[in-house]
């Protein structure tokens, strides 16, 4: 009470949810996905560490990026990868991507009413040999896109995509018409240049950037392999590749 | 035996006329057909030691173990069925896990001994159960030092100075009376153990066997643990010559 | 069945309108009869202020002071808040010390578990760290939180380890990490110091390099005591220092108008 009293019991309540900041996004081309996400993780003004990863692979062709509050993160990660290890158990081979998204679809919505406090995205390459990206809520409303950013720079990150992915506000040259994909170069110049200008504008995002790309079976990854601070993931070399890029992020 | 065909021996909770419960005498019949276990509480640890009888060539060494850990202080060395001493083991486990919960303290010997011993009498009640049919030496140093008790299947509990069961007993203890355990240090305590097991092995009518060490005191910094395998080798080679100049 | 969706969610309340004969806009601000009831939200009680550590060349060394506070009273002088778990782990403990002290029991249990088993198993500290996160994520979960911020260090078959976990289940790993206040005034002092220079910095520096953190801790953290331990893990082992004493100087007070005795 304002008057100091305690006529009435005071309530101070434990606040089970804190925000870790960071930013993912996920942009899918034809016959490949890209999906990344900065390396710090930090609370209020307070950087915790510079390097703690908020993108995981999966299955050979599924990666998860995860953002909001990481100890859910952790949490939910750990139990889609445990669903998805008894998935293989079960039927001696890996989840398809689409049964993947709708799988965090239901245990997302399991915690409805306690959440997790978790934007995740989901990118890889569909069974049709697509590449897909599935952006969710916290509480598991998803849908299939093209690109999408979430977390703390979700607002500096998606309108430069819409208008760079989608070419809103764009006009195509008379007789022309927008293509339906990006080349891979072009899609990562895109990625790395979200993130560094989400670092300059952003306190919560900076320190390192994490790449995945996944490449659908038999087709090529344009050049990708020779490009710096690339390492391949793929477990076998006639399926699907996928690969990490690292990026180094201004740590101010 | 005398008791068969009576009709007083087919329960725990019947008495004989004269007195007695046969299962109860039955159980320890199980434990003098196995192999022997020894403890020994000299001046500054303990020491046990078990005659594991190896039954089959096709048994991976080591394997089996006869002495287990009951906690940091505490070790427990079991003669007669094996999936018994694990049973008593496991309890003593809990015993001393919950003094630790509830008092923030290891347990002393006594009271890990007066539970279990309380646990092993109450299947010597129901005609329901059976009682254990071993007999378990529980060793370890506590905050009055060194401590070493013998279990029986009746649940009755005495406190030892050197302390046998199993098939060598009677030979063992024989051996045993002839030490004085409050000069013997826990290193030369290793090396009369192994001697007597070696001694109470009966090379002509038994298979193979496995000498098994463990000890506890101020050589282990007051924690369990298995005998070096350099000091056992080593004990076990002495023990060899001595049984050739034995008589 | 309460059939008016805008009543769903809602506590349970007599005095509200249960057949919703008001418009919404005009319905009374509903008043959680519970509100008063069932209350098991804790707040830390006797606390302890930060704890430091750091990675260097042959491991981990922590720090953290021997005090235990009442509120602003300075109640327990002589508490240690440095913890040996197994054969390589060493935890550091701010914020709750009742609910530190359950930790500690309860690691100690495990551990004693362990080694009865006798499998020649122990655990090591990213165990007790993934632990210790499982333990304080399931009681955040209950939302009856285990009051503290943890840094759990080791090393183990040549690794150094040093991560950190909070009442709310949080976690992470960094070369240097500092509990409380020690994340606003130490962390710049010692991420200068360490970052990128783990494997040069000796047990000499890092010891000199926390002393000068708690001292400056010690200077601004109203909370802090001059008496601190340091542990460190390496191949040898766990090792718990003595009760270390900070020497200061307030004698720069003296000439500073409104902090010494001035009355003008």
């Amino acid at each position: 009470m304002p008057d100091g009293s305690f006529a009435h019991p005071q309530q101070r309540q434990f606040n089970p949810y804190t925000d870790n900041g960071g930013t993912i996004l996920a942009i899918a081309g034809a016959d490949f996905t890209v999906i990344a996400g900065d390396t710090r993780q930090s609370e209020g003004y307070s950087i915790q560490t510079r390097y703690a990863p908020k993108v995981f692979r999966l299955t050979d062709r599924a990666v998860l990026a995860v953002n909001g509050f990481a100890a859910d993160g952790n949490m939910f990660v750990k139990k889609v990868k445990q669903r998805l290890e008894w998935y293989r158990h079960a039927h001696a081979k890996d989840m398809p991507l689409h049964a993947i998204a709708r799988l965090i679809q239901t245990m997302l919505y399991a915690q409805r009413f306690f959440p997790y406090y978790v934007y995740n995205i989901l990118g890889g390459i569909e069974e049709d040999g697509s590449g897909a990206v599935y952006s969710f809520d916290p509480v598991g409303s998803y849908e299939r896109e093209a690109c999408r950013a979430a977390g703390a720079a979700q607002s500096l990150v998606q309108p430069f995509l819409d208008n760079q992915i989608y070419f809103k506000n764009q006009k195509a040259a008379a007789g022309q018409s927008h293509p339906a994909h990006l080349p891979l170069s072009d899609v990562l110049a895109i990625v790395i240049d979200s993130f560094t200008s989400a670092t300059e504008r952003h306190i919560e995002v900076g320190d390192g950037l994490e790449i995945y790309v996944v490449v659908a079976k038999g087709r090529s990854p344009q050049g990708l392999e020779t490009m710096r601070n690339v390492q391949e993931l793929s477990t076998r070399p006639d399926g699907d590749r996928m690969f990490i890029l690292r990026r180094e992020l201004k740590k101010d | 035996m005398t008791s068969i065909g009576t009709g007083y021996d087919l329960s725990a909770s019947t008495y004989s006329p004269d007195g007695r419960i046969f299962q109860v005498e039955y159980a320890n019949k199980a434990v003098e057909n196995s192999g022997t276990a020894i403890g020994l509480r000299v001046k500054d640890g303990v020491v046990l030691a078990v005659e594991k009888l190896i039954h089959s060539k096709l048994l991976v060494p080591e394997a089996n173990r006869r002495i287990q850990t009951i906690d940091k202080h505490i070790g427990l060395a079991s003669a007669g069925y094996l999936a018994d001493g694990r049973h008593v083991s496991n309890r003593a486990r809990d015993e001393a896990s919950s003094f630790r919960e509830n008092y923030r303290a290891p347990a002393t010997l006594q009271y890990v001994v007066d539970r279990v011993g309380l646990y092993v009498q109450a299947y010597t009640l129901y005609s329901s159960v059976r009682p254990f049919g071993c007999s378990t030496i529980i060793g370890g140093v506590d905050k009055h030092g060194p401590a070493l008790f013998v279990i029986e299947p009746s649940g009755v509990s005495y406190g030892y100075r050197g302390a046998a069961v199993g098939k060598g007993r009677q030979l063992a203890k024989t051996e045993l009376e002839k030490l004085k355990f409050s000069e013997l240090t826990m290193k030369e305590a290793v090396t009369e153990a192994a001697r007597i097991i070696y001694l109470v092995h009966d090379d002509a009518k038994e298979k193979d066997f496995e000498l098994e060490m463990s000890w506890v005191g101020d050589e282990t910094n007051g924690i369990h643990q298995a005998v070096p395998k350099d000091l056992l080798d080593e004990a076990s080679r002495k023990a060899k010559e001595a049984l050739e100049t034995f008589e | 069945m309460d059939h008016f969706p805008t009543n769903w969610g809602r506590p349970r309340n007599d005095a509200a309108d249960p057949y919703g004969t008001y418009p919404i806009h005009q319905r009374p601000a509903t008043k959680d009869t519970f509100a008063e009831g069932v209350q098991r939200t804790q707040q830390p009680i006797v606390t302890g202020t930060s704890v430091l550590a750091i990675q260097y060349k042959d491991g981990i060394m922590m720090a953290a002071d021997n005090l235990a506070s009442y509120g602003s009273l300075a109640r327990f002088k002589d508490i240690q808040r440095l913890h040996k778990v197994g054969t390589s782990t060493v935890i550091g403990a701010s914020g709750d010390m009742s609910d530190f002290q359950a930790i500690q029991t309860l690691l100690d249990e495990v551990v004693t578990d362990e080694f009865t088993h006798g499998d020649g198993h122990d655990l090591g500290p990213a165990e007790v760290h993934e632990y210790l996160s499982r333990v304080m994520y399931s009681r955040r979960s209950k939302i009856n939180p285990l009051w503290n911020s943890i840094l759990v260090g080791g090393f183990r078959d040549g690794k150094r380890f040093l991560a950190y976990v909070d009442l709310l289940g949080t976690t992470y790993s960094a070369p240097s990490i500092a509990t409380g206040y020690g994340a606003y005034i130490a962390i710049p002092l010692l991420r200068a110091a360490v970052d990128g220079r783990v494997d040069e910095l000796t047990e000499e520096n890092a010891r000199a390099l926390l002393h000068d953190c708690m001292r400056v801790l010690f200077y601004r953290d109203a909370r802090s005591l001059d008496k601190y331990q340091i542990a460190t893990v390496n191949a040898s082992g766990v090792h718990i220092s003595d009760q270390i004493h900070l020497d200061t100087s307030w004698s720069f007070a003296e000439g500073i108008r409104g902090y010494g005795a001035q009355t003008q």
